[in-house]
């Protein structure tokens, strides 16, 4: 006995059925062609169990086994280290490009004869210097006080105003931090979920759920760009992920969280909250944000914050020497301890006359302790690393182009980089209109022709009731 | 094989030419600001000589201010002291007319002319420059000297009331000079006294005086054997004064000189960091654009190509 033509009518049944769901798939396909986070699926087909019969072993046709995914879990997982890398440095990127606006120490008149390179600080600390040094040739000048004075305010005001601006660039990097943290938690509870419903639907459905799984790793790779990750894929699906050696997605459970704490004097740093270690964090936007607060930032607030008191301690202590036109000698120049807070005198503002530039009371032609200050521009100060106060400025501005330079060769780098790992996805997991109107064509095709056999095996049938 | 979606190929052509764009946009940053050094991140190195010569720059301006306000006080005091140098030269003629034959009443009038030019010399020392008295030291708010006459017109004393310290100008780093003299410096050294110095034996106004005095008593062999002498020792004080303040001021020239070729060199230093080369920049802008305008078409192309695939399968 062959198969018997109620077998073949089940075959081409199970073979329509088949080019069916590969049609549902390609449609699948097609309609997630522009979905940068769809993997391409493929029907898996296999030939169904073959029988013994009469002439032998006889093929029942074809059966759908599966809906895969296509996906290459080694390039997802360099796309995700690659991502930590990428917000790293666009991160630093872009905190420094805002700290090098505040500075305006900007170029311009190219090609006009009359390059300058900006105002700001080093612009108001040469003025203040030159003042100083119209100053010492007419000491007793009232209107040369009172624009010595003004030159001065001009410098500390924009002290006050930059320290101001790194100190709230600072504050939007902990308020950033803070921020990152809270929606890496939220990604960290969102991929635990995901690894419950991926187990469930996996139970319930005996299937891979290949959009959960698409979701699951876009969460992922969010997380990555916020934080430096491993990723254990387990036996049974789920994917555990751990964070500076912690571990924080153990299954469908998130075993730990990140927690932001206070170190001390405004450094926010990150935890993990429950484990209360310090988390090592070397990736991401978040290590991004501490790096670049606690590295050049820091460096650049803390540079200007000295020279400033540098400047404070000098200038008051050649002032100290001198006397006033009214022959007093108790007054500071300026006041305040540092960049916030730097200040003319508001006596000396008030009087321009009580400016102490003579090194002899009484002596109102005398110069020399306004020519003293005004001889600090160039003297080297130990507490500025034996440099000028010119010098130790010019000095943080380069550091701090430095850091900014440097971040933005690695971004380019960084860009070339997704961009190649994102060609070799695309290129494994892309939906192809070509390869998927293709497909479409064949399992049409092949519908048509399973229908066939089932209007002949019809035909056949009724030839055999139609005998009498 | 690599496999190729319309995906890929698409993302891979907009990348390129974003890419064209982003270097377009440097070029013509580079082209219209004439920089290719405008923010600190773009050179730092060249930043930080920039702004270094720039400080450099602007104390070199500075220092050339300082040496015209210099020149400028160097010039008032010229005035002065060519005056005084006419003042002693008439005080002179004067003494050397006044001999054993000149009678009394001729002598009285030649000791009304010193007491004249007595007047007149004080006055000369007496010069400011912007407010502030030349010859008197540190202490240039008072007029250094104050003349004292008595009822006859005639006088008696002139007081200094300056002192010897003179203030410094810095007109080069680490470069500071006294340019003035003081209007009397009996210390035996320090600033050199215009009208009196213990070194050179310089006493003007006591010589004038005593001239005059002298004139008035008909002492004629005191006006021979002692004035005549002393007016040259005044002679010769007021005339070093002026060589000196002339020397100053050759010296402040050159200076300036120096400061000047200074100043130029470090605007040239600084053109050649930050301007950019406008011919190679155009150039790079010109070939950016057509290759710009070669990959917008080609994406276009292949756009038009992806669609074509539908129509075909109609």
């Amino acid at each position: 006995m062959s198969l018997g033509l109620f077998q073949v009518l089940n075959m081409a049944s199970r073979a329509m059925q088949t080019q069916q769901a590969g049609i549902e798939v390609a449609g699948q396909n097609l309609s997630n062609v522009n979905n940068p986070n769809y993997s391409r699926q493929v029907l898996d087909i296999s030939t169904s169990e073959a029988v013994p019969t009469d002439v032998g072993i006889e093929g029942t046709g074809v059966q759908a086994t599966g809906v895969e995914q296509v996906v290459n879990q080694a390039v997802n997982a360099q796309i995700q280290n690659e991502n930590s890398v990428s917000s790293y440095w666009q991160t630093q990127q872009q905190f420094l490009g805002f700290a090098q606006a505040d500075l305006s120490q900007q170029v311009s008149g190219g090609n006009s004869g009359s390059t300058t390179a900006g105002q700001g600080i080093a612009g108001s600390l040469s003025d203040f210097f030159n003042e100083l040094q119209t100053f010492s040739t007419e000491p007793s000048s009232l209107s040369e006080r009172q624009v010595l004075l003004a030159k001065a305010g001009t410098l500390a005001s924009q002290f006050n105003q930059i320290s101001g601006q790194l100190s709230t660039l600072q504050t939007q990097v902990n308020s950033s931090l803070q921020t990152d943290v809270t929606n890496a938690n939220q990604l960290l509870s969102d991929i635990a979920s995901l690894n419950n419903q991926i187990a469930t639907t996996k139970v319930n459905a005996g299937s891979e759920p290949n959009d959960l799984l698409d979701l699951r790793e876009q969460k992922i790779e969010s997380l990555a760009n916020l934080v430096n990750i491993n990723v254990s894929p387990q036996s049974n699906g789920d994917v555990n992920i751990s964070i500076g050696g912690v571990q924080m997605v153990d299954g469908a459970a998130v075993a730990d969280t990140m927690q932001t704490y206070d170190a001390g004097g405004g450094q926010i740093l990150v935890k993990a909250a429950t484990a209360g270690t310090d988390l090592t964090l070397t990736g991401g936007s978040i290590a991004g944000e501490i790096d670049v607060r606690d590295g050049a930032l820091g460096s650049l607030s803390s540079g200007i914050d000295t020279l400033a008191s540098q400047l404070i301690t000098s200038v008051n202590a050649a002032h100290a020497t001198g006397y006033s036109l009214t022959g007093t000698n108790n007054q500071l120049f300026f006041t305040g301890s540092g960049a916030s807070d730097i200040a003319v005198n508001q006596a000396l503002v008030n009087n321009p006359a009580l400016i102490q530039a003579s090194g002899t009371q009484g002596a109102t032609g005398d110069n020399t302790a306004a020519l003293a200050m005004a001889q600090l521009a160039n003297q080297l100060n130990p507490g500025l690393n034996n440099q000028t106060f010119s010098e130790a400025y010019d000095g943080s501005v380069a550091t701090m182009g430095q850091s900014l330079s440097s971040a933005n060769d690695q971004v380019s780098q960084q860009n070339t980089v997704q961009q190649a790992l994102q060609q070799q996805r695309t290129s494994i997991s892309g939906v192809s209109l070509v390869e998927e109107m293709g497909n479409l064509s064949v399992f049409q095709n092949a519908y048509e022709a399973s229908a066939h056999i089932m209007s002949v095996v019809d035909e056949m049938l009724q030839t055999l009731v139609d005998i009498q | 094989m690599i496999r190729a979606t319309g995906t890929s190929i698409n993302d891979s052509m907009v990348y390129q030419v974003n890419q064209t764009l982003q270097n377009e946009q440097q070029l013509e940053n580079e082209v219209t600001t004439g920089l290719q050094v405008q923010n600190p991140s773009d050179n730092p190195s060249a930043m930080r000589s920039i702004l270094d010569e720039q400080a450099e720059s602007s104390s070199v301006s500075q220092f050339q201010n300082n040496i015209t306000q210099v020149q400028q006080q160097a010039t008032s005091a010229t005035s002065a002291m060519q005056s005084l140098q006419t003042i002693v030269s008439q005080a002179s003629d004067i003494a050397t007319e006044a001999d054993g034959t000149t009678t009394q009443q001729d002598l009285n009038n030649y000791a009304t002319q010193v007491t004249q030019l007595i007047q007149e010399a004080a006055q000369a020392v007496n010069s400011t420059f912007e407010g502030n008295y030349l010859f008197g030291g540190t202490l240039n708010s008072q007029p250094p000297y104050t003349v004292s006459q008595d009822s006859s017109g005639n006088v008696t004393s002139v007081t200094y009331n300056g002192n010897t310290s003179v203030p410094s100008v810095e007109i080069a780093e680490g470069v500071t000079l006294a340019s003035l003299p003081v209007g009397a410096n009996t210390t035996g050294s320090g600033a050199d006294g215009l009208i009196t110095d213990s070194r050179t034996g310089a006493d003007l106004f006591s010589h004038l005086i005593s001239l005059q005095n002298d004139l008035l008593s008909g002492n004629t062999s005191a006006i021979n054997s002692t004035d005549l002498p002393n007016l040259q020792k005044d002679s010769d004080n007021v005339t070093q004064q002026i060589a000196t303040n002339g020397a100053l001021q050759s010296r402040m020239n050159a200076e300036s000189t120096i400061l000047q070729s200074r100043g130029a060199a470090l605007t040239q230093l600084t053109s050649s960091q930050a301007d950019a080369d406008l011919a190679t920049a155009m150039t790079q802008l010109q070939q950016n654009q057509t290759a710009y305008q070669a990959a917008v078409q080609a994406t276009a192309s292949f756009q038009a190509l992806t669609l074509s695939i539908l129509a075909y399968l109609q």
